[in-house]
């Protein structure tokens, strides 16, 4: 896709590229697709060439991958996760499950639309993805920063209100820490 | 021919006022009464070598209120699994606790519990074991209707109501035919 430079400033022009060479993900496997990621880091698909990279902590990730379904235990932790990401933060739902239940579409215990929740970057379909479709994936979110418009941390602060809105109506005791950002 | 099975399935039978029948080699079962269960357990157990608790299963038969009980223990020394299989009655589910016999039985017992609200008096743990903040029926009876429940919680994206041929779609969108080699999958 074309990076837009003519309407960034230089600085931000820099900023962006080389914040989308160094994406680390968050070591976070929620469903059965984090089985993927070790195939999508080692030597074959190597993602590491392209910045791609582990990292042992919220506060050191940009990348959240939620890899497949996510039950409601987990998305409880899966909101801590991501509210302790610093800016930019940088979402990836991973197969059908996130998009719209998937197989799962009538657990009692599963969550159907992810973006109810969280906002999302990127989208990668399959049941499971391969890892050709994860760094395809990966590849878009780069481009998306590039463009300058990766910006859903903020809009998730903005929108707070209807996410936490949309959260408790899950998560029914509500027990979770506020931060101050 | 199956004389081990025979032996097993007499001894127990003239322990206790259990019916019961060999299903195949190495396969026996007994079907008692629920309040005679842990005393059979407790028997084969120690007289009979039956060590080892494989699992405690739970069937919801809707259709006679009933929940279904079975527990299978299984021998080390002639390699037999016996199934003691019990009623119990659905609309009041309580069942004698095992967990004195085998601790492990405490896990199966609170999944049960949790899964699907059969009580055991005396089970030590606590109330929530997988599930969070679960307010609703137990989800694993059969009359919960979990469909109705995901839509009503989570509420799902539109598009998943047209269970048309997803190629059927293509090619109208497309302007193409299905060849014929995979019209044989379609649905009709």
């Amino acid at each position: 896709m074309e990076t837009k430079k003519d309407s960034q400033t230089i600085a931000e022009y820099i900023k962006n590229w080389s914040r989308k060479h160094s994406l680390f993900v968050m070591a976070y496997g929620t469903g059965c697709g984090a089985i993927e990621i070790p195939a999508t880091m080692t030597s074959r698909y190597d993602a590491e060439r392209l910045g791609i990279r582990g990292a042992a902590t919220p506060r050191q990730a940009d990348v959240l991958l939620i890899t497949g379904y996510l039950a409601t235990k987990t998305l409880k932790r899966v909101i801590r996760v991501y509210e302790q990401m610093q800016d930019p933060k940088y979402v990836i739902a991973f197969g059908s499950c996130t998009i719209n239940g998937g197989m799962y579409y009538d657990s009692y215990n599963t969550i159907n639309v992810l973006e109810k929740y969280i906002p999302v970057d990127v989208y990668i379909n399959g049941c499971m993805p391969r890892p050709e479709a994860v760094i395809a994936g990966f590849k878009q979110l780069q481009d998306k920063i590039a463009r300058g418009d990766a910006d859903n941390g903020t809009r998730y602060k903005e929108n707070l209100d209807w996410y936490r809105a949309n959260q408790q109506q899950v998560i029914k005791n509500w027990r979770m820490p506020d931060y101050n950002w | 021919m199956l004389e081990q099975e025979q032996a097993l399935l007499s001894q127990v039978t003239s322990a206790f006022p259990v019916k019961g029948k060999v299903m195949r080699n190495r396969r026996v079962e007994v079907w008692a009464e629920s309040t005679t269960v842990s005393s059979i357990l407790m028997y084969v157990k120690n007289q009979m070598g039956y060590q080892h608790l494989n699992h405690i299963t739970c069937i919801d038969r809707i259709e006679d209120t009933k929940f279904q009980l079975v527990y299978t223990v299984f021998s080390h020394q002639t390699k037999m699994t016996l199934f003691v299989k019990t009623f119990i009655d659905r609309n009041a589910p309580v069942m004698d606790n095992i967990d004195h016999i085998w601790d492990q039985a405490n896990t199966y017992e609170r999944e049960l519990r949790e899964m699907y609200g059969i009580q055991f008096p005396g089970l030590v743990g606590a109330q929530e074991f997988i599930l969070e903040d679960w307010d609703e029926m137990p989800p694993m009876r059969r009359d919960f209707k979990t469909e109705e429940y995901s839509e009503k919680t989570f509420s799902s994206l539109p598009g998943r109501e047209n269970t048309q041929d997803v190629r059927e779609t293509i090619s109208t969108r497309s302007g193409e035919e299905i060849p014929d080699f995979a019209k044989k999958y379609s649905r009709d």
